[in-house]
């Protein structure tokens, strides 16, 4: 019997000629928690797809308590015991807790072909109960908030009776207070003897649940230790593996004393309170905050998408009134938002169309608004070479031929083509590889040095320092700090940010 | 997009090549009408004749403004299944404008009669004006009528379907409540002239009606609301995102499918000599089924004028033919039942092919 | 304030029962004789088919589908039950089989289009309206046809003082509930409805669920045109026409969403189908001009739906998540 329940041995896998993961081993022990860490594309996902059974590895072997597994599909996962409890929540929402627990293994009255409801309630309250979650089994799923879904899909887990459960960024969706208890129910199951994998971006909680951790960069493992071996700026180190000034370019805007954008005491009951901030030409100013923490939601009321009860929005010194999009961008507001796909890019259609679709009224001719089709082809090929996008003909090319990182640029670069003073950037960086990630840098400083200002939204709290002459940090709907480009320190700025939400999270306990 | 497509296709046999581009090609559909025509010669010779080309392309034109008014609306990703009743409450209003009598015993008790017809006509009776006044009091309903639709699917998000589909039945009854079922005649001349009659050599419907669709094609393809209506239907957030007036572009697409529709009844109307309520009951088929063919797709944002124009052709093409071989009018529909799935399988695997073509596209960049 | 607000939720949840009442009181005002047992077991027995068919559509509804087909299906199998038994000199019971089972034939036809070619269910099922409309009035050279007094005279029989259709109509409601709620392939349906992509991945066999939804619609299209004929007891060219329209309105005044996912059959869509034949009933009592009657029930629909459009917004906003958990979450 192998010292291993799950163990991994000499992985491969490339994706088109480019590895994700580069003969990857490690084992995880019964009863203990494993974290994964490591930055976005370092290979976390595709090796969790290859245990769950959803990608084949291209070479190496997966055992399992010291025997040989081959998944193929995601159910021969869950036949060895596998269970995932998925970062995007995957139920559905419009049938019951019962529903959801056994959408694919119905109980059955004998032989008949009817569901024998009380065997299903008898399961889910047990599974439930075990995750400590007091709601009946028949409650349909809408009507929960996204912690108590998070737990009813730990509850589904549980309901197969895994040995092995990997939780895929569980806390991403829930309060400071539904994670506190998220965590009580991942040591109760430890003592259970189960075996947990946790795949996580906050640092902190890594430190405070793992007995071990795994780093990856790049499809190899970087570092593999005890987690009381730990500090997190051995996480970051090895995380990232190089300086951070090399990720970043060198900044060259100069912030100016004029004010470009300032929000003053902006409410809305439920998103956001209170919230006070100026953004100043030539600025590059960050927000830093977990998802759900009203950050995009407060760059959406800004951008007039969504409505705002109370505070003003003062733009270039003029006061905005009720506003949408069209009036924003009549006020020079640009708009990058962190859902490329839904909301950045028309993908099917010319990258030509996606360049222009924001600008074109304004070189259109005459009062029947006819389309300069010359004048709106050359602006968008001169913004194409200043952004250095690399792309097929944008004429007849759709912009799902291009790359994320090229995506990115086309969404900047169509805004660019309006000639905005504010630039709002929500996750400039999300999915996009290293190198494209350092151009998106660039063009951002770029911006800031031709004195627009610029407000980036992110949660990789080491690219807002890498780029930012300021940083706020969001919880709960709130500002909850400002941070000068003087006060960066990266070893003491991590820790003040993680001990800040911390802190947060003892202040809102007692609320 | 040539020169990559030479690529992918060089180490094909060039005959294999040829058929693939055709397939591929936007004039897929009219080349296949052609060829159709075509082989259809031998069998049925009087196709070519005078009066059955005029025949064909007088039944061309009704349908073909009606199905441009409902492009607009399937490019958004919606449908009007009202334009066919819209035709008819269009029909009775208009042709009660103009007519010249009504006969007491059958309209006395129309809710019509007294204050807008009388024994001696419509209000407009008479007048030399009294045509072309009544057509565009005619546009003009149908184009309220689609701001209607336009207004609760834009402001209120109801599906198009249901928005749509409960208008066509109460403008249906509305239409035979007017006039109780019964047909409005006894129309000027110059009315029927305008369904019948040409211009020279062109007929007035033609005039009309290219008009209209060169109008339309104008706006989808050089106007900045053409971008628009594309950019809503393709992809509704990211317009809105960008800036696209998402809900007065809605409004202006089904407007223009009710004044479309409304100039499609005006041509039946004077082509029948009379105003009917139930007069677009049965097209709904051929109006969608035209739109398709000619490759618009019904979740929104692909679609041309241009595309419209050779599905209609194609539709019409076929009945034209299907009524010179002496078919039924049940072998007539069955025959439309399969065409339309055929071309929607055909245009299936024509997505399918496209999309595995761009693939290939894509990796070669 | 929060009791205010529950109460505004609840009237919100139950729109589709309160506008039932208000239109049944509102009828009884203008004519009393509306409330009583009989007119409402008339209503009832109207409805029946109307409420077959609804439930029928209501499978491929849930599946976020459509299907336009039925009107025309309803046409032919009922013909071909009468073809048989009068051209063929077919025993009833096996006539009605044959019926059935061409009625059958067309949903498998559908679901093999849309769901194994991968044709977009509007067109699949437009166009097979007017193909299955075609060829029902090519068998009966558009002649009506008349069905044997044994199916005719169900339509006025009655079991324990219960009439026919009724009885059939509860067993196909009773047949609903179950299987959509108590059955593997039934709670699967609202899965595959909420979204296709995420049932697949959960181990759903997709095509299977889509395959028999559009089967049921054709089936039960087959069923409520022979109960409908039984009452009117022939069946001309003319009939069927329209009827998907009803179905689908009687579906989502009932509470049935066209995006898939959502709907019940009881009392939902039961409700929705005796709503429609309430108003026209109601009209009749009233003694409303003929040609009044379609309009004022249309507009009735209208306002139902656009009622039914604000009340999802209304829940959907008082629901929303909030960032700022300011007095709710976990206990």
């Amino acid at each position: 019997m192998s010292e291993y329940v799950l163990e991994l041995r000499h992985i491969a896998k490339s994706f088109f000629g480019i590895p994700a993961l580069k003969d990857v081993t490690w084992g995880l022990k019964k009863g203990e928690l494993l974290s994964l860490i490591g930055e976005n594309g370092a290979g976390k996902s595709t090796m969790m797809n290859i245990v769950g059974g959803i990608l084949p590895a291209d070479s190496g072997e997966l055992y399992i308590n010291g025997e040989l597994y081959r998944p193929t599909q995601p159910s021969d996962a869950k036949k060895a015991g596998i269970a995932f409890i998925h970062q995007e929540l995957n139920l559905f929402t419009n049938l019951s807790i019962n529903d959801n627990v056994f959408i694919d293994s119905f109980p059955r009255i004998g032989v008949l072909p009817l569901i024998k409801k009380t065997e299903m309630s008898r399961r889910v309250k047990k599974a439930l109960e075990a995750v400590d979650l007091h709601v009946s089994p028949d409650t349909i799923v809408e009507k929960l908030s996204p912690g108590e879904r998070q737990l009813v899909e730990i509850a589904k887990a549980l309901s197969s009776d895994p040995q092995i459960l990997i939780f895929d960024e569980p806390t991403t969706s829930l309060t400071n207070k539904e994670t506190e208890k998220l965590f009580g129910i991942i040591d109760k199951l430890r003592e259970e003897g189960k075996s947990i994998i946790y795949i996580s971006h906050i640092l902190a909680d890594v430190e405070r649940l793992s007995d071990q951790i795994i780093v990856l960069r790049d499809g190899c493992i970087t570092d593999e230790d005890k987690k009381e071996n730990y500090t997190i700026d051995r996480m970051i180190q090895s995380m990232i593996g190089r300086e951070i000034s090399q990720l970043y370019p060198t900044k060259t805007n100069k912030p100016s004393k004029e004010t470009a954008l300032s929000v003053k005491g902006l409410s809305q009951s439920g998103i956001v309170h209170n919230i006070n901030m100026d953004i100043h030409k030539g600025e590059v100013v960050g927000m830093f905050g977990l998802m759900g923490s009203g950050r995009s939601e407060l760059a959406r009321i800004i951008y007039g998408l969504d409505p705002y009860e109370a505070g003003e929005i003062i733009i270039n010194g003029e006061k905005v009134e009720k506003h949408n999009p069209q009036k924003a961008i009549e006020h020079k507001i640009a708009f990058v938002t962190e859902n490329r796909r839904e909301e950045g890019l028309l993908m099917e259609f010319s990258i030509l169309d996606n360049l222009s679709l924001v600008s074109v009224p304004s070189s259109a001719k005459g009062k029947l608004k006819i389309v300069n089709d010359e004048c709106v082809k050359n602006k968008a090929e001169d913004i194409v070479n200043k952004l250095k996008v690399k792309c097929p003909p944008i004429e007849n090319n759709p912009a799902k031929s291009m790359s994320g990182g090229n995506q990115q640029k086309v969404v900047i670069g169509k805004w660019l083509l309006t000639d905005p003073e504010v630039f709002i950037v929500d996750e400039p960086t999300r999915g996009i590889d290293v190198g494209a990630k350092y151009e998106v840098y660039n063009i951002i400083n770029q911006l800031a040095t031709d004195k627009k200002a610029v407000w980036v939204i992110s949660s990789e709290l080491e690219e807002l320092m890498g780029i930012c002459d300021k940083i706020l940090v969001m919880g709960n709907g709130e500002i909850h700090g400002e941070l000068a480009r003087e006060e960066f320190d990266k070893e003491n700025i991590l820790k003040a940010a993680f001990n800040q939400t911390v802190e947060d999270k003892t202040e809102k306990g007692g609320r | 997009m040539s020169a990559l497509k030479s690529e992918t296709y060089r180490q094909k046999k060039p005959a294999k090549q040829v058929i693939q581009r055709i397939f591929l090609s936007e004039y897929f559909i009219l080349i296949m009408s052609l060829i159709y025509f075509v082989c259809v010669i031998p069998f049925a010779p009087r196709i070519i004749s005078q009066s059955n080309l005029l025949n064909l392309l007088s039944n061309l034109w009704p349908l073909l403004v009606i199905a441009i008014g409902q492009t607009f609306v399937l490019l958004l990703g919606g449908i009007d299944l009202s334009q066919v009743s819209i035709i008819g409450v269009t029909s009775v209003i208009g042709t009660a404008l103009m007519s010249n009598s009504f006969d007491p015993a059958i309209f006395e008790g129309t809710p019509l009669w007294g204050w807008l017809i009388h024994e001696n006509g419509g209000p407009l009776a008479g007048s030399a004006a009294s045509v072309p006044v009544s057509i565009f009091v005619m546009l003009i309903i149908g184009t309220l009528i689609g701001l209607f639709n336009g207004f609760f699917v834009a402001r209120f998000k109801m599906p198009p379907f249901m928005v749509t589909l409960v208008t066509q039945m109460f403008l249906l009854s509305f239409a035979i409540y007017l006039t109780q079922s019964r047909n409005i005649m006894g129309l000027p001349e110059s009315f029927s002239a305008f369904g019948t009659k040409s211009l020279g050599f062109i007929p007035y419907a033609a005039i009309f009606v290219v008009l209209i669709a060169l109008g339309a094609h104008f706006i989808l393809a050089k106007m900045v609301l053409g971008k628009w209506i594309y950019a809503s239907g393709e992809n509704e957030v990211a317009s809105v995102v960008s800036g696209v007036p998402t809900k007065k572009v809605t409004l202006f697409c089904y407007a223009m499918s009710g004044f479309c529709a409304a100039a499609g009844s005006a041509i039946y109307s004077a082509r029948l000599g009379m105003g009917r309520p139930t007069l677009g009951e049965d097209i709904m088929m051929d109006i969608v089924g035209a739109a398709i063919i000619g490759g618009t797709s019904l979740s929104g944002g692909k679609g041309k004028v241009m595309w419209t124009l050779f599905g209609v052709f194609f539709f019409t093409l076929l009945f034209n033919t299907l009524n010179l071989f002496n078919l039924s009018y049940f072998t007539i529909n069955i025959v439309k039942g399969l065409v339309i799935l055929a071309a929607a399988f055909l245009d299936v695997i024509r997505t399918k092919l496209m999309t595995r073509m761009s693939i290939v596209n894509g990796a070669g960049v | 304030m929060i009791g205010n607000k529950s109460i505004k939720m609840v009237i919100l949840r139950n729109i589709p029962i309160i506008l039932f009442i208000a239109i049944f009181l509102i009828f009884g005002i203008f004519s009393p004789k509306f409330i009583s047992v009989d007119s409402f077991k008339n209503i009832l027995v109207s409805s029946s088919y109307v409420g077959i068919i609804a439930i029928g559509i209501m499978f491929v509804l849930l599946t976020g589908g459509i299907d336009l087909s039925i009107g025309s299906v309803m046409y032919l199998s009922a013909a071909v039950t009468g073809l048989s038994v009068q051209k063929l000199q077919v025993p009833t019971v096996l006539a009605i089989i044959i019926g059935l089972g061409i009625a059958t034939l067309v949903g498998v036809i559908n679901a093999f289009l849309i769901v194994i070619l991968d044709i977009l269910p509007f067109i699949t099922t437009l166009g097979m309206m007017v193909f299955v409309k075609a060829v029902g009035l090519l068998m009966t050279k558009s002649e009506s046809v008349k069905l044997p007094k044994v199916i005719t005279s169900m339509g006025s029989q009655s079991v324990l003082g219960i009439p026919m259709p009724i009885i059939i109509f509860a067993i196909i409601i009773l047949f609903g509930v179950l299987f959509l709620g108590k059955t593997k392939l039934g709670r699967q349906i609202y899965a595959v409805g909420n979204d296709v992509e995420e049932a697949r991945k959960a181990g759903i066999h997709t095509k299977k669920v889509l395959f028999t939804c559009y089967v049921m619609s054709a089936l039960f299209a087959g069923i409520g045109g022979i109960i409908s004929v039984a009452q009117i007891g022939i069946v001309n060219a003319a009939f069927g026409k329209g009827e998907e329209f009803n179905a689908i309105a009687a579906a989502v005044l009932g509470g049935v969403s066209l995006a898939g996912g959502v709907g019940k059959v009881f009392p939902g869509v039961v409700l929705g189908a005796v709503m429609i034949q309430m108003i026209q009933a109601g009209l009749v009592f009233m003694q409303t001009d003929l040609y009044k009657q379609p309009l004022i029930s249309a507009g009735i629909i209208f306002l139902a739906v656009f009622l039914d459009s604000i009340r999802s917004k209304y829940i959907a906003k008082a629901e929303k998540r909030n960032i700022r958990n300011e007095n709710k979450g976990l206990q």
